[in-house]
């Protein structure tokens, strides 16, 4: 959890600007509610996870997030996301019936490592949701994204989301990051 | 005569009186009246009376392994420290040098030697000692009576299958008879293996703006909402396509109310043998295969060759310790619902399983768990959805004047010859009448006696 994110020497603006229109393209979905078109998006190897992060002193930093086989909140596969769109999808999903407002805001894309098949990036995000008449709330982090490279796109093969929150400000992520 | 006001610790004298307390819940006509989840007054009363007495589930036993572990968790808003001893017993400190009034540890858990005042530098042993205080010769004149002034310990500590629990009153009854027969359910839940139980991973910990008592009463007695408030997440848990008559929820079922202390259960009870292979592929749906065959076969086993259980015994359940530790046996979720304030708590879940479960199980209720029973759960995002949405109903003065209904099942629950306490059908709101009814004795009775006549 500690890695340090450096730019790849080989990352050019036209592969800045591609990975970029892809995070976006990716924001729009979600906040357009096109779950289905996002869903086409994650490679059917997706591993998503969203580890818990406790407080610990600052000698035990290193324990700070609960590790891959610990506690997240979100820990999810394609599958497992397509039962949760599913969810969405019956009718019955009080949570996001009426559905949230959201905006997928992404930041300081930071592309640290590119071979033939992967390109592994960092990003900030700044996740803002509205929901019903007065609630509002904000999700600020880091996603680390492995990014599979498919002919001329690509698919999101792995996400790792590092929330800045310990205890989580709200009842129900109903939402995608 | 008029009745006098309730005398409080800590309001002086409150403008409730017992007898305007116990009118709030109506056992006879089966009706509450809401202001039991928005009146300040009531909320520091149940910090007093409530909190400040009952036995409280404050860590589980793995979460401080070795000697100088603490886990910091809270008691009511009592912040206190759950601290593994050098002989390995475990002390329940009050978070709160006595100084001047600091947070003796901001860490959530970790290893300690000493904990020490970020504020004045007053430092105390793991066992709560104070053993250092700054310029103790130039400030205090070498006058100060150190061991006066230790951290604040809890009256007493007891364990149970692994779960530590703390009560601030010395009258407190033993943990065994405070949980009465509640203890027969709870061991299903932490002693269904011999071999003990561990937690997965750390706390998961986030806010639901609504009052603590909704989700003490839905899992102590509500399987009534299941159907409805959780269909999405039936059906999405089924096969894709699934029409909403199969998602109905089948079974027999039985519903208890503990004799005394609050608490309450209900489950499914197979009572044949196609019942059983429904509920199993229920489990199975949720959490998965190993999980399912593990909870059914061994557990089960170990359980009924120790207890002499009814084969089909006990499976999916709900159920609450009065006041706020609540568990689901077969998901195996177990949570404390910390108050803060009468319109917020915060959710503390850990995913509890038996050691003795194969690996792969215990993998699957730790994934089961993500995507059931927690904040982004398919289940839980519905029931958090419902109890902020009645708080933010009761800021209007006509809903806090609005009795609400609390009679289902009333008259029908009776001693059962296989399960304790008062039993009826699952469908039953028997165990929140108990809980609502014990909710207004802990408040207008201070002698424990009375509370268990």
């Amino acid at each position: 959890m500690t890695d340090i994110v450096v730019p790849d020497s080989q990352v050019t603006p036209e592969l800045q600007y591609r990975i970029e229109q892809f995070l976006y393209y990716e924001s729009r979905l979600l906040d357009d509610r096109q779950f289905r078109l996002w869903y086409d998006m994650l490679d059917d190897n997706l591993r998503y996870t969203m580890p818990i992060r406790q407080n610990r002193l600052r000698r035990e930093q290193h324990l700070e997030y609960d590790g891959a086989a610990e506690a997240q909140f979100f820990d999810e596969t394609k599958k497992s996301i397509d039962m949760r769109i599913r969810r969405l999808e019956t009718g019955f999903a009080w949570a996001e019936d009426p559905p949230s407002r959201t905006r997928h805001l992404v930041t300081n894309v930071t592309i640290f490592h590119v071979c033939k098949e992967n390109i592994q990036l960092s990003a900030y995000f700044h996740v803002y949701r509205s929901r019903l008449e007065r609630q509002i709330e904000h999700f600020v982090g880091q996603r680390i994204d492995c990014l599979k490279i498919t002919g001329d796109s690509y698919s999101l093969l792995a996400r790792e989301i590092r929330l800045d929150q310990s205890t989580l400000m709200t009842n129900s992520l109903s939402f995608f990051f | 005569m008029t009745e006098p006001f309730i005398e409080s610790e800590m309001l002086g004298t409150t403008h409730w009186t017992s007898a305007a307390i116990c009118d709030l819940v109506d056992e006879n006509k089966g009706s509450i009246d809401p202001r039991i989840y928005t009146d300040e007054q009531l909320y520091q009363l149940e910090l007093e009376r409530i909190f400040g007495r009952a036995w409280l589930c404050v860590a589980h036993e793995a979460q401080i392994p070795n000697a100088g572990d603490f886990f910091s968790t809270y008691m009511g808003e009592d912040p206190v420290l759950v601290v593994r001893q050098v002989d390995m017993s475990v002390k329940v400190l009050l978070n709160q040098c006595l100084h001047r009034g600091m947070k003796l540890c901001r860490a959530d858990l970790g290893n300690a030697k000493v904990f020490n005042c970020s504020y004045h530098g007053w430092s105390y042993g793991i066992n709560g000692d104070l053993i250092r205080v700054p310029r103790e010769e130039e400030g205090y004149k070498n006058k100060l009576i150190k061991s006066d002034w230790g951290a604040i310990e809890v009256a007493a500590v007891e364990l149970y299958h692994g779960l530590i629990f703390a009560t601030w009153d010395r009258q407190a009854p033993k943990l065994k008879s405070y949980l009465g027969d509640a203890a027969y359910y709870l061991d299903t839940f932490l002693s269904r293996h011999d071999g003990g139980t561990e937690i997965i991973g750390g706390v998961t910990k986030w806010v639901i703006k609504a009052n603590w008592k909704f989700a003490a009463e839905q899992f102590a007695s509500d399987m009534y909402h299941a159907p409805l408030s959780h269909l999405s997440a039936t059906l999405a848990a089924m096969p894709p396509g699934t029409s909403v008559s199969k998602a109905e929820w089948k079974g027999t079922g039985y519903h208890v109310r503990t004799h005394q202390g609050g608490h309450g259960t209900g489950f499914f009870s197979a009572p044949t043998e196609a019942a059983q292979i429904e509920n199993i592929q229920i489990l199975f749906g949720w959490m998965g295969e190993d999980a399912s065959k593990y909870y059914y076969t061994e557990a089960a086993e170990n359980l009924r060759q120790r207890r002499g259980d009814a084969p089909l015994g006990i499976n999916g359940a709900h159920m609450t310790i009065f006041p706020n530790l609540s568990f689901l046996p077969a998901i195996q979720t177990l949570r404390v619902w910390q108050p803060r304030g009468p319109n917020e708590i915060e959710v503390w879940a850990v995913t509890l399983v038996d050691k003795a479960a194969p690996q792969a199980a215990k993998e699957q209720w730790r994934l089961g768990n993500i995507r059931t029973f927690s904040a982004g759960g398919v289940f839980e995002q519905d029931d958090g959805e419902n109890w902020v949405m009645i708080q933010d109903v009761l800021r209007g003065y006509r809903a806090r004047k609005t009795a609400l209904n609390t009679s289902m099942g009333q008259g029908f629950s009776k001693p059962h010859e296989d399960y304790p306490g008062i039993v009826g059908d699952v469908f039953s709101e028997e165990a929140a009448r108990g809980l609502y009814s014990h909710w207004a004795k802990m408040l207008t009775t201070d002698k424990w006696a009375t509370l268990y006549d």
